[in-house]
């Protein structure tokens, strides 16, 4: 047989030669395309040309750069806390369960915080007020008040730490939910203090626990609105950015009570922060309806709560964040997510949580979604999944409506049209169990790392990054097993914030100079950094400006960091 | 099931249209063995290397000298007691330049004369130049070089004397 008997061609050709071509087509051209390019994911923080001997260089958010200023506030006129009420916005929005406009809330605030020093006979900067709160309207509306009329704030982490407090820094005014008032009564009582503090109290209180007050003094929350309303409105003081207005009581360490100062710059950096979070085409508006699942006594949490409150938007906080736990019972994170529910703020759209609510909800959306499409869902998973590897998701997709949509209703419930984007921090986050929450949710995920000292995050990913790697172990010297299983199986946390710096301390320069990833103790520096307060010994810190962390990181080339998790997390 | 298509060319477009079809309903689900290094060869690319950063040191003249830009080297230069790295200036402090006589040298005293001559250095193996003698505007135009090497190039340590350790 000669060659032109192989190449002869008929109509069959001809219609199987124009399905190839289009299939050709279709498989090349029609490819998903990444959400951001690749090109910038790869050089995520802009590191500094000099490192000292011993320390890593300096590594900043690259869109800040090196020889930029970090942002210290979200706009021009944001100086201190109450000016993250905006005043010249007047629509309304859902805080817990209160339905508020802002300039109603300058007005409670004022009224509250003029009633309560004429109450309590305060000395601006000299007495201390301790917030013994749930998160809740109250807790907001002290917290400024307290914050404008310059008098320092304490609030604590834990129940276990109000002993000490007291023992320590008696406070001049208590401010607790009625609930919790025999419990109060007990310990002041206990403590042998001569000067009893003058307790507010949220809520009614049983007749039976204010035959047992004696001495102390309760006045209630609505009689000290009251007096400020009714008596002679004081005018806000003006507070520098830089006064101190909180200070965070926690435990590092059992027994060690230690204590972080909050200022006005600190906040208003840590909001500048959190805004940032989310990519500038769907940043935060007053649409939104924020839900975190941080308490406003830890810095991070607050930062999170005055957000949602420069921002407009409705907000809410989980039922875990609660500090005197109304029943001792141990909920789910799905059941936590879901106390929300009970409260009258629109369906979230925003969400900040921890670890275990996202696998929480990641399994159980993909248990769902397996066992009710179970022909089309290895079909679903195997599509989403190429399309993460090639860095595009969109909830959208056909896979979405077939798959995936009902799921997420049955978990979610009304959340699950709404939610838009989740920032998860506060625990370690496996880089194994990052894709699929990606593809359960397919909406930004934004991994980030908070620590008790800063307002703010301190690292977060790129909302838009959607990059997986496979584990590689560290080729060597890595001290303790702790350390080599979190820089190779835990996700990577992203470039710096914003407003943040940081450096690695105690790296091993001839490792570093040879090319190998910069390993060492993690110390940042930035305006959403929060003082420690030392007890008597105020040495001269004041130039050594870089705070430690407690916690050892690692750098990758594209200037992304790993940390290890702290064994206890608060 | 073999079906005639009448042709080869037939058959072979028909595999090839099974194999698309096979590919375009069952993406590929696997990671690569080796991370890319460039972000041409895939989404999740990593660079081959961290940004370059210089360490800082103490240098001696001695130590000093070797980094002059011959034979590709770094080019270091010293005013005041500050090491500057000027390899990015290599066309003025390269072994072809105009000011290649600074190249690995303290060069405090012809910054503050404003001349490049090379009796304006002090050989290696002597003290550092004290710079008592000069008049100050001639330290007034020292420092306004120092300000305008700190801007453009990187301070990368600072220089000692022989001796000292």
């Amino acid at each position: 047989m000669s060659l032109s008997d192989y190449i002869v061609t008929d109509d069959l050709t001809i219609i199987l030669g124009l399905v190839a071509a289009c299939l050709f087509l279709l498989h090349n051209l029609y490819r998903p395309q990444s959400l951001v390019h690749p090109i910038l994911l790869g050089r995520q923080s802009d590191v500094a040309r000099v490192r000292n001997p011993g320390e890593s260089a300096v590594y900043r958010n690259y869109g800040t750069g090196m020889m930029g200023r970090f942002p210290v506030r979200p706009g021009k006129e944001q100086n201190v806390l109450l000016d993250l009420v905006k005043p010249d916005y007047d629509a309304p929005r859902t805080l817990w369960s209160t339905k508020i406009t802002n300039p109603e809330l300058r007005e409670k605030v004022a009224a509250f915080g003029s009633g309560l020093i004429s109450t309590a006979g305060l000395a601006p900067q000299e007495s201390n007020v301790l917030l013994l709160l749930n998160d809740g309207i109250e807790f907001l509306i002290s917290d400024l008040a307290l914050a404008s009329y310059s008098i320092p704030s304490f609030v604590l982490s834990s129940l276990s730490l109000l002993s000490p407090v007291l023992d320590s820094h008696p406070p001049s005014v208590i401010i607790t939910h009625a609930t919790f008032l025999s419990n109060l009564l007990e310990l002041i009582y206990d403590s042998n203090d001569s000067a009893y503090p003058i307790i507010v109290v949220v809520g009614d209180v049983d007749d039976k626990v204010i035959a047992t007050t004696g001495q102390i003094s309760i006045v209630k929350w609505e009689e000290v609105e009251r007096r400020g309303t009714q008596g002679s409105r004081l005018p806000f003081s003006t507070p520098d950015p830089q006064d101190v207005f909180s200070v965070t009581f926690s435990s590092s360490l059992p027994g060690r009570l230690q204590a972080v100062q909050l200022t006005h710059e600190n906040l208003t950096a840590g909001v500048a922060a959190t805004r940032n979070l989310l990519p500038l085409s769907s940043a935060m508006s007053t649409l939104d309806t924020i839900v975190s699942a941080f308490p406003m006594s830890s810095p991070y949490g607050r930062a999170v709560a005055y957000t949602a409150v420069y921002e407009g938007t409705s907000f809410a906080t989980l039922s875990s964040t609660e500090l005197m736990k109304r029943e001792d019972k141990i909920s789910s994170p799905l059941l936590d997510l879901q106390s929300i529910n009970t409260l009258p703020i629109p369906s979230p759209t925003i969400l900040f949580v921890k670890p275990t609510h996202l696998s929480a909800i990641t399994s159980s959306i993909l248990e769902r979604a397996r066992s009710s499409a179970s022909l089309l869902y290895p079909f679903a998973w195997r599509h989403k999944f190429a399309a993460v590897l090639e860095g595009f998701l969109t909830k959208q997709s056909l896979w979405d409506r077939l798959v995936f949509d009902n799921a997420r209703v049955n978990v979610m419930g009304r959340g699950a049209g709404t939610i838009r984007a989740l920032v998860v921090s506060g625990g370690p986050v496996e880089a194994q169990s990052l894709v699929p929450a990606r593809i359960a949710l397919s909406i930004p995920v934004v991994n980030s790392h908070s620590h008790l000292l800063v307002a703010g995050p301190i690292f977060a990913s790129h909302p838009l990054d959607l990059q997986t790697f496979p584990p590689v172990p560290p080729a060597s010297g890595i001290a303790s097993a702790a350390d080599a299983y979190a820089f190779t199986y835990m996700a990577p946390v992203g470039p710096p914030s914003v407003n943040i710096e940081a450096k690695l301390l105690g790296v091993d320069d001839a490792a570093i100079e040879s090319g190998a990833d910069p390993r060492g103790a993690l110390y940042v520096r930035g305006p959403t950094v929060g003082k420690i307060l030392r007890g008597e010994d105020d040495s001269g810190e004041g130039s050594e400006d870089w705070v430690e962390t407690g916690e050892r990181a690692q750098v990758c080339p594209n200037g992304t960091f790993r940390v290890v998790p702290v064994t206890k997390s608060k | 099931m073999a079906f005639d298509l009448g042709t080869p060319i037939n058959t072979a477009l028909l595999l090839y249209i099974l194999y698309t079809v096979q590919r375009i309903l069952l993406p590929s689900n696997a990671l690569p063995k080796t991370v890319p290094n460039e972000f041409k060869g895939g989404y999740s690319w990593m660079p081959k290397s961290h940004p370059p950063t210089l360490l800082y040191q103490t240098y001696t003249p001695k130590t000093l000298e070797p980094f002059d830009g011959k034979e590709g080297k770094r080019i270091l230069l010293a005013i005041n007691g500050v090491v500057y790295d000027v390899t990015a200036g290599r066309n003025f402090y390269g072994p072809n330049g105009m000011y290649a006589n600074f190249a690995g040298r303290d060069a405090s005293r012809g910054m503050a004369k404003q001349s490049f001559e090379t009796d304006m250095l002090t050989p290696i193996d002597q003290p550092l130049d004290k710079l008592e003698d000069l008049a100050p505007d001639e330290i007034e135009n020292m420092r306004g070089w120092m300000e305008h090497f700190s801007s453009k190039y990187i301070v990368c340590g600072k220089l000692a004397e022989n001796d000292a350790t």
